[in-house]
């Protein structure tokens, strides 16, 4: 009797914890490294979720979690790169989170990785898949998805969105739009994204050198 | 200017209109889910994490769904009821619930301590108030992204839109404020003092703005027409959130839950003469509140007793009481 109350207890526990294994979850904040910072000129500052705060100088391996914030001065760059293989350049006075979305209609665990940029400039080469990207800014967002793209906001939330290579879709709270390799569009306060207009798309991100090496 | 005369029966005609649109319903393109065929009662249970779900005619529980976040706070439900949205206070995060199948399909990071959402008329967007970030974030309800972020006064904790959709109202427990935001332009143009720790909005059968001051005693109310507070009235301590009903043909009447008398305040929902015609007694510490499509029933959820009671508007009588999750904070009715 025992032994079968307690065969029942065990089976019970396993299909709890199959039950809450068994689906798919939102990422967790500060759970497991989504990323790594590999470079940066100058300092790179990570904020964690409890405030503690971390220094990158020149070449290293420092993990990132989900809910970090990321922050360049003035003349300091970075490079991280987000799993699986996402590489992500941030210019000087740039500051971000690291963010996710969990979406069921999404493929693999359904995580799409979020950059949500208040300031400065970022550089992206997002893959297809789980290595897709959003960059949000305060008056858009770019989604890439096998693309190459640049994002810049200025104080007043203005956001300029330049596509190196690919195709990203840019969207702000009026409209949404296409944008092409070697366009750029402008997103504003109270307005919808431009139409794409040619960019120079290489000078758009030469900013980017000295960090990648 | 001379107001138009309306006759009653146009004048009924808007009032329900104007309910079903209080019911917190708007038309919504999204993701594909179906149309539920029930009227349902969608409660948020804040330490549990988790959505009742229950049949607004039975009154039977028939579902819980797993916001797969934490602290599940407030509710806007789409026109068409095929989509759910839930904020979570502790994840900083929105949950969207397809309610025919009754199951969270995505978690949308907004900010800090993600208070209220309410659904733009059209129900292309979400916008999410966060406390700790003093932001309200634009949610695209198609692609679930984040299109935009408006910054706020401190503490944004209740959101509405009038009834043109040309502003948006933001109450800022910090400030003392409800802030006016033109939609067009998402600037803010007016920040209108209210009283102590304004809290919930939302918007009345006459086209003005209700708020409740939780911190205090009162509830106000604003005209969109001068973007004035117009009104206010004692109700008591704490009072929450409000609904609109009728008591036979008495009405529209408001119906304010106030926490610290464990009551339901009823008012004349006419600014131009508010006054207090009863007070119906109900659970330990009711705080969310909402109303059928008709005005015949209202749904009150209490903090402390963890159920919702149904209360009919014509009799002020209770006719039912339902058990639900810890801590429940909102109820929203969607009715077919």
């Amino acid at each position: 009797m025992r032994a079968a109350r307690g065969g029942l207890i065990v089976g019970g526990v396993l299909a709890a914890a199959l039950a809450v294994a068994g689906g798919p979850r939102p990422a967790c904040a500060q759970g497991q490294p989504v990323g790594t910072a590999q470079n940066a000129v100058g300092t790179l500052v990570v904020v964690r979720t409890d405030g503690i705060e971390h220094r990158l100088q020149g070449k290293g391996s420092l993990p990132l979690f989900e809910g970090d914030v990321l922050r360049t001065e003035a003349a300091s760059q970075a490079l991280i790169l987000l799993r699986p293989s996402t590489p992500v350049a941030l210019n000087e006075k740039t500051s971000l989170k690291i963010l996710s979305r969990w979406d069921k209609s999404v493929g693999g665990n359904g995580t799409i990785r979020i950059l949500r940029l208040s300031r400065g400039e970022v550089w992206a080469r997002a893959g297809s898949g789980e290595r897709q990207l959003e960059v949000e800014t305060p008056a858009s967002v770019a989604s890439a998805r096998d693309a190459e793209i640049d994002l810049k906001v200025a104080d007043d939330g203005q956001s300029t969105l330049t596509v190196m290579q690919g195709t990203a879709d840019f969207a702000t709270p009026f409209g949404q739009c296409s944008v092409r390799v070697g366009t750029a569009s402008i997103g504003a306060r109270g307005a919808g994204c431009t139409a794409p207009q040619p960019a120079n798309a290489a000078a758009a991100a030469g900013w980017k050198q000295a960090v990648s090496q | 200017m001379h107001a138009m005369p309306i006759s009653r029966s146009t004048g009924l005609a808007l009032v329900a209109a104007a309910l079903a649109a209080l019911s917190g319903c708007t038309e919504m393109q999204g993701k594909e889910a179906e149309e539920p065929a029930h009227s349902r009662v969608y409660v948020a249970n804040e330490s549990s994490n988790s959505v009742t779900v229950i049949d607004g005619d039975s009154f039977q529980v028939v579902g819980t769904v797993d916001a797969r976040n934490h602290a599940t706070h407030d509710l806007a439900v789409s026109r068409d009821g095929r989509w759910l949205f839930a904020t979570n206070l502790a994840s900083g995060r929105l949950s969207a619930i397809n309610t025919k199948a009754m199951e969270t399909v995505a978690s949308i990071a907004t900010g800090d301590r993600a208070h209220v959402v309410t659904l733009t008329n059209d129900n292309r967007q979400a916008w999410v108030a966060n406390i700790g970030e003093n932001t309200i974030s634009v949610v695209d309800t198609t692609t679930f992204r984040i299109l935009g972020t408006i910054g706020v006064g401190k503490g944004p904790t209740g959101l509405t839109f009038s009834r043109d959709g040309r502003f948006a109202y933001v109450s800022n427990q910090g400030d003392k404020t409800v802030e006016v935001i033109d939609t067009a332009s998402h600037r803010v143009l007016k920040a209108i003092p209210v009283g102590t720790n304004p809290h919930f909005l939302v918007l009345g059968p006459d086209g003005r703005i209700w708020g409740t001051n939780t911190g205090g005693t009162d509830i106000y109310v604003i005209d969109p027409a001068t973007q004035d507070k117009i009104a206010s009235i004692n109700v008591g301590p704490a009072p929450q959130q409000i609904a609109f009903g009728f008591k036979g043909l008495q009405g529209p009447n408001a119906y304010v839950t106030v926490a610290g008398l464990n009551r339901v305040v009823v008012l004349s929902a006419d600014p131009s003469n508010l006054r207090i015609l009863e007070q119906i007694d109900v659970g330990q510490r009711p705080n969310g509140i909402s109303g059928n499509r008709e005005g015949t029933r209202l749904f009150v959820v209490h903090e402390v007793s963890n159920d919702l009671k149904v209360v009919d508007t014509g009799s002020s009588a209770v006719l039912a009481t339902v058990p639900v999750g810890r801590k429940p904070i909102r109820v929203v009715f969607h009715g077919n």
